[in-house]
């Protein structure tokens, strides 16, 4: 297991993703002798080392399953912890697309937070860069430091308890150098002139202050301007999620002629007799002239029938005509942050 | 090995230059060369050598340039603590305005003493940037109806007038982000509608990151192939299929990567290779040392060339045989319900299958495939959009007009289902259901 490469059997003491159904994933580290408990059944440790990453596993009873994901930082983002809000994929995906975070960039991130975006940065930056993040609140570092710890990612990151906003981002024996900066925090003004001590000199450098509220994006587009900093520009990502969908044709011929079939059935009293006498359905089907009801599963006789109502449909059965539809998720995230970007340059030949 | 600079503007590089109307250009940088910016006039190379990327400059007498602190701010970049307000003459041209637009009156172009042709004699008089904003001086001063603006309207004035004039220039990196801007900008059908931040989500969930594996259709001309290279840092490798009999990879013409740093990390197969590998796989024998030496060095010469091809080519289709790649990452026009199925296997397990289509509907084909294909976990569409600001403190607001459009993904993960497992709720009796009332687990 590890969020700078794949593998591709899982052993023990490896942290495995268990995608037990959408908006279920729960992280797990397999131990032999444990057992996984979801409500599709019970999935033991043990039986999972060996296993291909990606395997779907069935339950003890043999009914029941889920999938044994290789943890990525997109797939923990789904099923980590939550201690602070999260930063969101289409966010995270479009500052490191922006800010051109790749192999050897030297990031500056503050707050830890869930270590979500963390996770992200250090499998982008690689061996040849590194991840300087600070989280002022003493639990989440606790618990972000020894997550990124199991993660195995201290190879490229350093985590600090500080509140940077007070005393700044340096740190004994590291130069930190960053090219790339990311602010978190519910005042980045405050922490934005502290910048200055730790930011590359023969580079350019890049920002990212990430705040829900208008005031605050107010507040830092001044302090960044104040800096020194550029190109100052504040945007919104919002990402939405689509499902495949099917949705039944129906045609108004049809409706016209099931209307026809229930007026025929009710003078001929078919419908009264049918209620009388609801156990022989075929003897009631051979009196009538109008055409076959396309569902033949069905259990009471409904004359001619072409959507199936009064009946218990599956989406693309078969049976019925269907044309292929997007549906977007019933709740999408309207809002998340402000993205405010700007870059600072050294403004003399290096 | 690859020596191209990241972070200093050097020599014999593409870069791309940032215009003052917003406009993008790439251009190389020939030492002692002169690089001509139409009609925002042209520089000399050796000028902007050696400050970082990044650095906006000002265009003064012959062609040479200074730097400033960007396309918005004239003031050298050492005064900045002198003049921190920085914008272009605010002060003195904005002395008197209005409180609000009651006073302004629309007549046209009228409203402006100073002719076309006024503007073009001042044109005449000099390339550099001086002449630029001496124009935007004359155009204010007979203006009939400056005063009457508000200050945040005389401002927006200022800027659009800018942008006509002034002979500024930023010179940036040619990343990936600025290579699909070039392109948006130009020839927008040859990146398929694809935007900036479809290409970071499509980077993202393909998790592509230094030493990965990865297979890629790229019919962007390779801006595709090129984030992902500028995300592998030279380690790794992208397998490129590709439709035609070469590959088209125009784009990374400017990239900067010697051709013996793309051998090494892509390789190309076309799709008969790709899904007819015995047929196409070439029988090839060397010959003996015996054979080799009674040949003319002119056959000798095609000999090798000969055994270097089919080397590459039964090397490809060996990569793909044994599959196992870390994504497949896919940007085409090709009817993927009909080829994803066939691939998918060269995929390895619990590897992300991402694919790009600027339309939603051939997604919502793929994704009912993939659905009941089983072999992709929860594939979903994803739809990312951003929404630029006016970002003035007191005047923030969206942008009036944005880009539409910027395409689809469709994210899933390869996995490897295993036959005759029931999901709780189907097949079970009803009696085993009482016992252990949970709903369908199909719903991946």
């Amino acid at each position: 297991m590890s969020f700078y490469a794949y593998k591709d059997i899982i052993e023990a003491g490896d942290l495995v993703l268990a995608f037990i159904s959408r908006g279920a994933t729960k992280p797990i580290t397999v131990t032999p002798g444990e057992v996984l408990n979801t409500r599709y059944g019970q999935f033991e440790h043990d039986l999972m080392i060996g296993m291909k990453y990606g395997s779907q596993m069935a339950g003890k009873k043999g009914y029941g399953f889920i999938h044994l994901l290789h943890p990525t930082p997109e797939l923990w983002t789904l099923s980590l912890p939550h201690r602070t809000q999260i930063v969101y994929t289409p966010d995270s995906s479009y500052i490191v697309q922006r800010l051109g975070v790749g192999p050897g960039s030297r990031i500056i991130e503050a707050g830890t937070g869930s270590a979500s975006f963390t996770h992200s940065f250090a499998r982008s930056v690689g061996d040849k860069g590194k991840v300087f993040t600070y989280e002022f609140h003493e639990v989440r570092y606790n618990e972000a430091k020894r997550e990124l710890e199991e993660h195995g990612l201290m190879k490229n990151t350093v985590i600090t308890h500080r509140n940077v906003c007070d005393d700044g981002f340096e740190i004994d024996n590291h130069k930190v150098d960053g090219d790339v900066v990311f602010l978190d925090l519910p005042s980045p003004w405050t922490a934005i002139p502290h910048l200055n001590k730790v930011i590359a000199e023969d580079r350019q450098v890049g920002i990212c202050c990430f705040s829900p509220c208008i005031e605050q994006v107010e507040k830092t587009v001044k302090a960044l301007e104040d800096d020194g900093w550029t190109s100052i520009e504040m945007v919104e990502v919002a990402g939405k999620r689509w499902e495949a969908r099917k949705d039944m044709v129906k045609h108004v011929d049809d409706v016209v002629k099931r209307l026809k079939d229930i007026q025929d059935r009710k003078s001929q009293g078919i419908e009264k007799l049918r209620n009388v006498n609801s156990t022989a359905p075929s003897e009631v089907s051979s009196t009538e002239s109008t055409p076959e009801p396309p569902s033949k599963k069905q259990k009471r006789d409904r004359g001619f029938n072409p959507f199936g109502k009064g009946t218990r449909i599956k989406e693309g059965d078969d049976q019925y005509e269907w044309r292929d539809v997007t549906k977007v998720e019933s709740e999408i995230k309207s809002h998340t942050s402000y993205l405010t970007f700007a870059y600072k340059n050294p403004n003399r030949k290096v | 090995m690859n020596t191209k600079n990241r972070t200093v503007i050097t020599a014999n590089q593409h870069v791309l230059i940032r215009l003052p109307s917003e406009g993008t250009k790439i251009v190389e940088l020939r030492p002692s060369g002169v690089v001509s910016l139409g009609k925002f006039g042209s520089f000399l190379v050796d000028g902007v050598l050696g400050y970082p990327f990044g650095q906006s400059f000002e265009i003064v007498e012959g062609q040479d340039v200074k730097p400033i602190l960007s396309l918005q701010h004239s003031s050298d970049p050492k005064d900045v603590s002198e003049e921190p307000e920085g914008d272009l003459n605010k002060e003195e041209l904005t002395k008197m305005f209005s409180e609000n637009n009651q006073n302004i009156i629309d007549i046209g172009s009228k409203i402006q003493k100073l002719t076309n042709d006024d503007i073009e004699e001042l044109k005449k008089s000099g390339a550099t940037s001086s002449i630029g904003q001496h124009i935007i001086d004359q155009m204010i001063a007979g203006h009939e109806g400056f005063d009457k603006k508000t200050l945040f309207s005389q401002q927006k004035y200022l800027r659009r007038k800018q942008q006509k004039f002034l002979r500024r220039f930023t010179v940036e990196y040619l990343g990936s982000s600025q290579m699909l801007q070039y392109y948006i900008d130009k020839d927008l059908p040859r990146v398929i509608d694809l935007s900036e931040e479809s290409l970071g989500l499509l980077m993202t969930y393909g998790n592509v990151r230094p030493g990965g594996n990865y297979l890629l259709i790229d019919e962007t001309g390779g801006v595709v192939l090129y984030a992902m290279l500028e995300r592998m840092g030279g380690e790794g490798q992208v397998v490129l299929v590709h439709e035609n009999e070469h590959v088209n990879i125009i784009a990374l013409r400017h990239a900067g990567y010697s051709e013996e740093y793309i051998n090494r990390m892509v390789k190309t197969i076309d799709y008969l290779q790709f899904l007819e590998p015995e047929n196409e796989k070439i029988n090839w024998e060397d010959k003996s040392e015996e054979e080799l030496a009674e040949m003319k060095s002119s056959k000798r010469e095609q000999y090798e060339k000969r055994r270097e091809r089919a080397t590459a080519i039964n090397s490809v289709i060996e990569t793909v045989q044994n599959g196992n790649f870390d994504a497949l990452i896919s940007v085409s026009t090709l009817h993927q319900p009909t080829l994803l199925p066939r691939i998918l296997d060269t995929v390895g397990g619990s590897r992300p299958i991402v694919i790009y289509n600027q339309y939603k509907e051939l997604l919502l084909e793929t994704q009912h495939v993939l659905t009941k294909d089983k072999r992709v976990l929860a594939p979903s569409i994803f739809e990312t959009r951003v929404r630029p600001y006016q970002t003035i403190p007191g005047r923030m607001h969206p942008l009036m007009t944005m880009r539409g459009g910027g395409g689809y993904i469709l994210w899933g993960t390869k996995v490897i289902p295993q036959e005759g497992i029931t999901a709780v709720g189907r097949g079970i009796s009803k009696r085993k259901r009482e016992e252990s009332p949970a709903t369908d687990a199909t719903d991946s």
